[in-house]
């Protein structure tokens, strides 16, 4: 079920903010947990029961690892927790990709499994394999409640695509939390912005993204134009769903992590990915690239523990080399900044580092939406004219000036302009106003999915 | 602060709490009169379509389709989309000056060619050892006259006429794009307006021949109830009605028109089309597979078979004087393959190709 749609909105949501408000407090986790579980029925049934496996795995993973903490066998069901995850993982997301290599390599014809991807299943492994590594640290300890490990799983808001939520993060919250007006206040216009950014900005830049793949008339200038645009598509698309999570969990009386903080302002390859879906970055600095050593090893390790994990970044993304090569292009410009030219960025004109990062940024986007390696060479090169198409067309205008004020829109968006502008408003008007833009922006959303079709998530597919 | 609070999540909550009641409370509407289209009904719920999920897709149909104050809903993102965001058109379809047109691009130069080779086949396989003459006529879109001019992308339309007449080089070609202007269309319709024609008719003719069988001799009969178009509801934005009017003399009144799907014989003009849907199926009842008109004033017993769009119901009336019998096929709703099996073609004196555009470079829509 995704957040921008009829359903969700006019019939979960009340649903669950019903029986959720109204049920005593020992049956909150129940209540989430079963609307949850409906919540992920609704788009995979056939897959519920897998989830809920990974979840009992982990849960089982914990309380032995917890019993046998200090023994050898500790180790053992570490490794059976973590495994068991990303044996799932490999096999669903990455079974085909894995094949399609072989019979590539080796000359051979397995046939592929053609399995269909279970939604969020990046999502709710990753989550469930750091619960697990940080019983094991003993920086949490073990669920004993079922029900309680289950709703930091399976929780609807985050469920499917992030942000990726520590267990140590909500372990308080599992347990107590509040519910006041403040809190579920701050949700609700953070819920509603998200939305706003989805329908109102994303999907416009989806189908501009859309009319330019099935374009006959490419020019130089309109495969800029898609760059962009799919750069700011996927940031409003993905940010937009964390705002939603986040705001969803306020309601609910959870405090989730940031995702993004206004990555496309930074001045470096460095600094965009601690700004970019901080909660996947965070997750692979402290599950894989700190355990192999990080930073503090000789130089060739670095340099393979970073080609390790960005290689890993790329993978998650997507089970196809351009994702790989997405990673990789990303952990070259990390490395040439750490090595050579990062002291150079720091001391140039922001105006410049900003423009090298945002140069970098958008060729890695074209790379990312590339139909596979094949498509890169096409993509990118038909940025600089490769093929001898036209600087411009007809077409190419006719879409830049009814996409003008969108694009515009969304460039102001993705910086903290907005932010800014409004904090120097006296917090007398913006309560007074703050209501009213909430409604707004509310029957604008209604109306556009009322009029609209159906527009899955990018990162439902991760 | 504490107030903000408190009305920010009550308002949220009467939004989504209230817009849930309306939802539940709401009766399904069967028609959309706006959209012209039947609303999804509540969808069937066994354990095989929730397990296929085919249940939650057609479930979330149903809520767009039967959501409350759904045409005003429309009007506000048309709206938004319009003069809040700029954008030049909403689902492909544009306003220009009190004028409103779908989008028609680009030109499909493979389907063009389909188009016209599918006519030389149907000229080869009935027409061509009886003699008949054949001639072809393209009609202009709206978008011929609205697009380039407004800044929007249009197909080439010398490239279209050329691929048609380099894929039928058996017609005789009549060229009907300096017959026409914007004003002899609907401003909220994609259709031309039948009592502004008689350019039309008579290029037609002079090409055809029949100029001395013809007269502009007609009433102008205008329909009270205000005529809303197709793109009217598409656009859903608020915009003035057209006036529909149709023409009608002694001969015109004389007709029978037999339709073969429904096997009734009706009047030129199908008066009951006027408060139904779509009032422009008020000429020749609108869309329909094989029609013949019997023209018993005309006593010579010329016949014409036309191959015709919608376009042509409005126009062929016009034709009717000169003919003792015309024949009207649409092959968006018939295979042609099987009119052998449904009507005589061989007896035609003269055979017309005549279709907007729109319908040749969407050809793949011909049977």
């Amino acid at each position: 079920m995704l957040f921008s749609s009829i359903p969700f909105l006019f019939y979960f949501l009340p649903a669950v903010l019903l029986v959720y408000y109204i049920a005593p407090g020992k049956f909150k986790n129940a209540v989430l947990l079963f609307f949850s579980l409906f919540f992920y029925f609704w788009g995979e049934p056939k897959y519920t029961l897998l989830m809920l496996t990974s979840i009992t795995i982990s849960y089982a993973a914990g309380l032995l690892i917890e019993r046998f903490r200090g023994t050898r066998y500790a180790r053992v069901f570490l490794w059976i927790g973590v495994g068991a995850g990303l044996l799932l993982l490999g096999f669903f997301k990455y079974a085909d990709f894995m094949i399609a290599n072989l019979n590539g390599i080796f000359g051979i014809s397995i046939p592929l499994l053609r399995i269909a991807l279970p939604i969020g299943i990046s999502f709710y492994t990753f989550q469930s394999i750091s619960y697990v590594i940080d019983v094991y640290r003993g920086d949490t300890e073990a669920q004993r409640n079922y029900i309680d490990l289950a709703t930091y799983v399976a929780l609807f808001p985050q469920l499917i695509a992030g942000p990726i939520v520590r267990y140590t993060d909500v372990a308080a919250e599992l347990k107590q939390r509040s519910h006041t007006a403040e809190l579920f206040s701050s949700g609700a216009f953070r819920f509603t912005v998200g939305l706003a950014k989805k329908i109102l900005i994303a999907n416009p830049l989806g189908e501009l993204c859309d009319i330019f793949r099935e374009s006959n008339e490419k020019s130089v200038l309109f495969f800029w134009i898609y760059a962009i645009a799919f750069c700011l598509h996927i940031y409003f698309d993905f940010s937009g769903y964390s705002d939603m999570a986040i705001g969803l969990g306020r309601i609910f009386g959870f405090r989730f992590i940031e995702n993004f903080n206004y990555p496309f302002i930074s001045t470096s390859v460095t600094e965009f990915w601690r700004r970019w879906h901080m909660s996947l970055g965070s997750w692979f600095r402290d599950y894989v690239y700190i355990p192999m050593g990080g930073n503090r090893v000789s130089t060739p390790r670095w340099l393979f523990n970073l080609f390790v994990v960005w290689m890993l970044t790329g993978l998650w993304h997507g089970a196809d080399w351009n994702f790989v090569l997405w990673g990789l292009y990303f952990a070259f410009f990390l490395i040439i900044e750490k090595l050579w030219i990062g002291k150079i960025l720091k001391k140039l004109p922001r105006v410049l580092s900003r423009v090298y990062l945002l140069f970098i940024m958008i060729i890695s986007f074209v790379i990312f939406n590339a139909n596979g390696l094949g498509g890169i060479a096409g993509d990118v090169g038909g940025l600089f004219g490769a093929g001898g198409i036209p600087l411009v067309t007809t077409e190419t205008l006719y879409y830049l000036r009814s996409y003008a004020v969108l694009l515009i829109a969304a460039i102001i968006g993705s910086t903290p302009v907005v932010k800014t502008a409004v904090s120097k408003i006296t917090p007398k008007i913006t309560n007074v106003v703050i209501a009213p833009v909430m409604l707004v922006l509310l029957v604008l959303c209604t109306a556009y999915l009322v009029d609209g079709s159906f527009n899955p998530f990018l990162y439902f597919r991760f | 602060m504490k107030i903000k609070n408190y009305v920010v999540t009550v308002c949220f909550l009467v939004f989504f709490l209230g817009g849930a009641l309306l939802c539940l409370l709401h009766s399904p509407q069967e028609y959309s009169t706006s959209e012209r289209r039947k609303l999804k009904q509540f969808p069937k719920i066994t354990t095989e379509t929730v397990l296929n999920t085919k249940f939650m897709s057609e479930f979330e149909t149903y809520t767009l389709d039967q959501f409350p104050f759904r045409d005003a809903f429309r009007t506000v993102k048309a709206i938004a989309h319009y003069y809040v965001f700029g954008q030049k058109d909403n689902n492909d379809v544009y306003l220009a000056g009190d004028s409103v047109s779908k989008l028609e691009y680009p030109l499909r130069p493979e389907l063009i060619t389909s188009a016209g080779q599918k006519f030389e086949t149907l000229y080869n396989t009935h027409f061509k050892d009886t003699g008949a003459n054949v001639f072809a006529a393209v009609i202009p879109d709206k978008n011929y006259f609205l697009a380039a001019q407004n800044g929007y992308p249009s197909i080439d339309y010398d490239e279209l006429l050329r691929l048609f007449r380099e894929s039928t080089p058996d017609f005789k070609h009549i060229d009907l794009f300096d017959a026409l202007t914007i004003d002899q269309y609907y401003r909220t319709d994609t259709h031309w307006k039948q009592e502004c024609l008689s350019g039309v008719v008579d290029v037609l003719a002079g090409g055809m021949n029949i100029a001395d069988r013809l007269t502009w001799d007609y009433v102008e009969n205008k329909v009270e109830a205000p005529f809303y178009g197709v793109y009217y509801g598409q656009a859903a934005l608020p915009m003035a009605p057209d006036t529909l009017t149709y023409l009608t003399n002694p001969i015109l009144d004389g007709c029978t028109v037999y339709n073969y799907e429904t096997g009734k014989t009706t009047g030129i003009y199908d008066m009951e089309q006027l408060t139904g849907d779509d009032p422009y199926e008020v000429f020749l009842s609108g869309a329909a597979a094989l029609l013949t008109i019997e023209n018993p004033a005309c006593t010579d017993g010329r016949e014409l078979v036309v191959f015709r769009d919608s376009f042509g119901s409005s126009i062929v009336p016009l034709l009717v004087p000169a003919y003792s019998k015309i024949t009207l096929v649409d092959i968006r709703y018939v295979d042609s393959t099987y009119l052998p099996n449904l009507v005589d073609l061989s007896t035609a004196d003269d055979v017309l190709f005549l279709y907007s555009a729109m319908v040749l470079n969407q050809s793949n829509m011909l049977k």
